[in-house]
């Protein structure tokens, strides 16, 4: 949910209900206040009675006012309680409206009287009515007024926020860009934008010294791998082998082989990641693909893999060392998981590179397949391939995706 | 007779064990292999001596390798140059090449393929023009890339033919699948541990050279790999 929503809907609610209850209160004060006008009114009237009577001695003639009538009746001496009572009005015949009433009672001559004052409280509703029309139009307006001002206000008010936001999301570890300084008077801003100006430094210096860590490692390991290769090319000179020996030989070249080439992974990647490599030129991918399926020939016929190429001419603009890297990867990969017998269909375009493989019956995780040393099992690669794959693409733009459409395994570039 | 190439060579490298195995590697009868530790060993020499081909690390203590190269070339020696670097960076590569290596070999690498290398360039220097390589019946045109047994054309393809070039570099020396693999098909391939179309390609040079009439100089070493040897 959004700031502004939760703010917008914590503040209706609340601006509604405080509203609503003041409304009530009003309406009741207003109620009562006017309903102690009518009450006084009849009291004077009361009064009036009471002092005609007292004058004249006789009960005082009745006539039609307005918003007031007056009635008398003979009753039982002391039957009536003084009281005030909400009745009816009797405006013309058949025609009633709410009034007020006061009953009382008056003693002429000897003789007991009930007295009944009614007066109209139809003005009093209009009044009230209006007043509550009043009140709901100024809530109303005030929602309004609120909604237009907090929109306003927030966004303007939270602008530094949203650009400090942008900034993160824009931020890579990897780049070499700062994060702009948020101009606000604003003081807790000013702290956010600080605090994230100082952890994405240090994320960087971080991430650049992992880096010189990882390639200073590497380079490191490169002399000692070297002198274990060159000691064994010179061990196999001497001779009388056993069979014993010889397998044991073999198995120290294969994991040489393989510690130099993670190595080299290792070193690659650094250096892609540095943009170290900048040999920028314009190649033909079709050509290229065509040499390296040519240089990998005996490998497909060896594991009896049939290839089957669509391309069309498509020129990029990228380093060769690293063109020839990315795709002799994503083949090496496809030979790589295959199985005897299988297939790579490889399609070029304009638009995109596919390279498909038979293989194993189950998608790959594609979230995970890209993360260095993921390896499936059985895989003899150095689970940094599809890593370099990746960050080479994303050197040049490109993308890099995985699918899994029975009966193969794809890898898409688009340009 | 161009198959018994001496070489006079010096090994500039700081590693004392890589130092050591390619001065064995490489002495052999008539061979002459000089070495130098540091940088101010190795312009001693330089300055002293001449030699076929250098090989030269470029992180030396006390001193860059490409400043020795750069002192060769300023003096007009004629020094066949291989970089062994541990730098496997595209602009070092280049650098080294512009300024008058003959090659550059990146660390770690095989003692064979080192050996062909220096073969090459030394191949390239003494024979200024003649392309022609000589071993017993075979001869091979290094230019057009055909070879003759007994004066009589057979036909290689472009591996076989990179693989017999490898091999005569490397007489007398065994020499590994894996050191095999990575030269005819470069550092891409590190696929298994399964080198059977190596296997199917010596077969292929071998079957090609005796049916042409040459001897079989190429023998299987214990099963890590294959020795060419003219005995």
């Amino acid at each position: 949910m959004k700031l502004l929503t939760l703010y917008n809907r914590v503040n209706i609610i609340t601006t509604v209900v405080v509203m609503l209850i003041t409304g009530i209160i009003y309406y009741q004060a207003i109620s009562w206040i006017l309903n102690d006008q009518n009450d006084k009114a009849l009291k004077v009237e009361e009064d009036e009675v009471f002092d005609y009577v007292k004058l004249n001695r006789q009960l005082p003639q009745v006539f039609e006012s307005k918003d007031q009538q007056i009635s008398f009746a003979e009753a039982p001496a002391n039957s009536v309680k003084r009281e005030f009572i909400n009745t009816q009005y009797q405006k013309e015949k058949n025609e009633y409206e709410s009034g007020r009433g006061l009953v009382s009672s008056v003693t002429v001559n000897g003789k007991y009287y009930k007295v009944l004052i009614v007066e109209s409280k139809v003005e009093t509703e209009d009044l009230i009515q209006i007043i509550f029309a009043i009140t709901i139009g100024v809530i109303l307006l005030l929602l309004l007024v609120l909604l237009v001002a907090n929109r306003l206000i927030l966004n303007r008010l939270w602008q530094p926020f949203y650009s400090i936001l942008r900034e993160l999301q824009l931020f890579n570890v990897t780049e070499n860009r700062e994060i702009a300084k948020t101009d606000t008077r604003i003081e807790e801003f000013n702290q956010l934008n600080q605090a994230v100006t100082l952890t994405t430094e240090k994320a960087k210096l971080d991430y650049k010294d992992l880096k010189a860590f990882t390639e200073n490692a590497s380079h490191e390991l490169l002399t000692p791998i070297a002198v274990i290769n060159s000691k064994l090319d010179t061990l196999i000179q001497t001779d009388n082998f056993s069979e014993r020996q010889s397998k044991l030989l073999n198995d120290l070249y294969g994991a040489v082989s393989r510690l130099s080439r993670l190595n080299q992974s290792l070193l690659l990647l650094v250096k892609i990641e540095n943009r170290l490599l900048h040999d920028q030129q314009s190649i033909n991918l079709k050509t290229l693909i065509e040499e390296l399926l040519a240089q990998l020939e005996d490998i497909f016929h060896d594991k009896q893999i049939t290839v089957s190429t669509t391309l069309d001419n498509k020129e990029v603009t990228a380093s060769r060392y690293l063109m020839e890297i990315l795709l002799n990867n994503l083949i090496i990969n496809a030979v790589r998981h295959n199985h005897p017998g299988g297939e790579i269909i490889i399609d070029l375009n304009t638009d995109s590179f596919t390279i498909k493989n038979t293989g194993d019956a189950h998608a790959l995780p594609d979230d995970k397949i890209f993360t260095r040393f993921h390896k499936s099992s059985g895989s003899d690669g150095s689970g940094l391939g599809l890593t370099i794959s990746k960050q080479i693409c994303e050197n040049f733009n490109f993308s890099l995706n995985y699918q899994y459409l029975l009966p193969h395994h794809t890898f898409i570039i688009k340009f | 007779m161009l198959s018994f190439v001496y070489m006079k060579l010096l090994i500039i490298e700081d590693e004392e064990g890589l130092r050591e195995s390619i001065e064995e590697y490489f002495t052999e009868a008539g061979n002459i292999c000089e070495t130098a530790a540091t940088y101010s060993a190795a312009v001693t020499k330089i300055e002293l001596y001449r030699y076929d081909c250098i090989l030269l690390d470029i992180t030396l203590p006390g001193g860059n390798g490409i400043s020795i190269l750069k002192k060769l070339k300023a003096s007009n020696y004629t020094d066949g140059v291989l970089i062994i670097s541990a730098k496997n960076s595209l602009d070092d590569r280049l650098e080294g090449l512009d300024l008058g290596a003959d090659d550059y070999l990146v660390k770690p690498f095989h003692l064979s393929e080192l050996k062909a290398r220096v073969s090459a360039i030394i191949r390239r220097k003494m024979y200024n023009g003649s392309n022609l390589l000589v071993f017993k019946e075979i001869s091979i045109d290094l230019q057009a890339r055909t070879l003759k047994v007994h004066d009589k054309p057979v036909k290689f393809t472009r591996k076989e033919f990179d693989l017999l070039i490898y091999f005569i570099a490397n007489k007398g020396k065994v020499i590994s699948k894996n050191a095999i693999a990575e030269h005819l098909w470069g550092d891409g391939i590190d696929i298994a541990d399964n080198f059977d179309f190596i296997y199917s390609h010596i077969k292929n040079v071998r079957k090609k050279l005796m049916e042409a009439g040459a001897n079989d100089y190429i023998q299987a070493a214990y099963g890590m790999g294959y020795k060419f040897t003219d005995q």
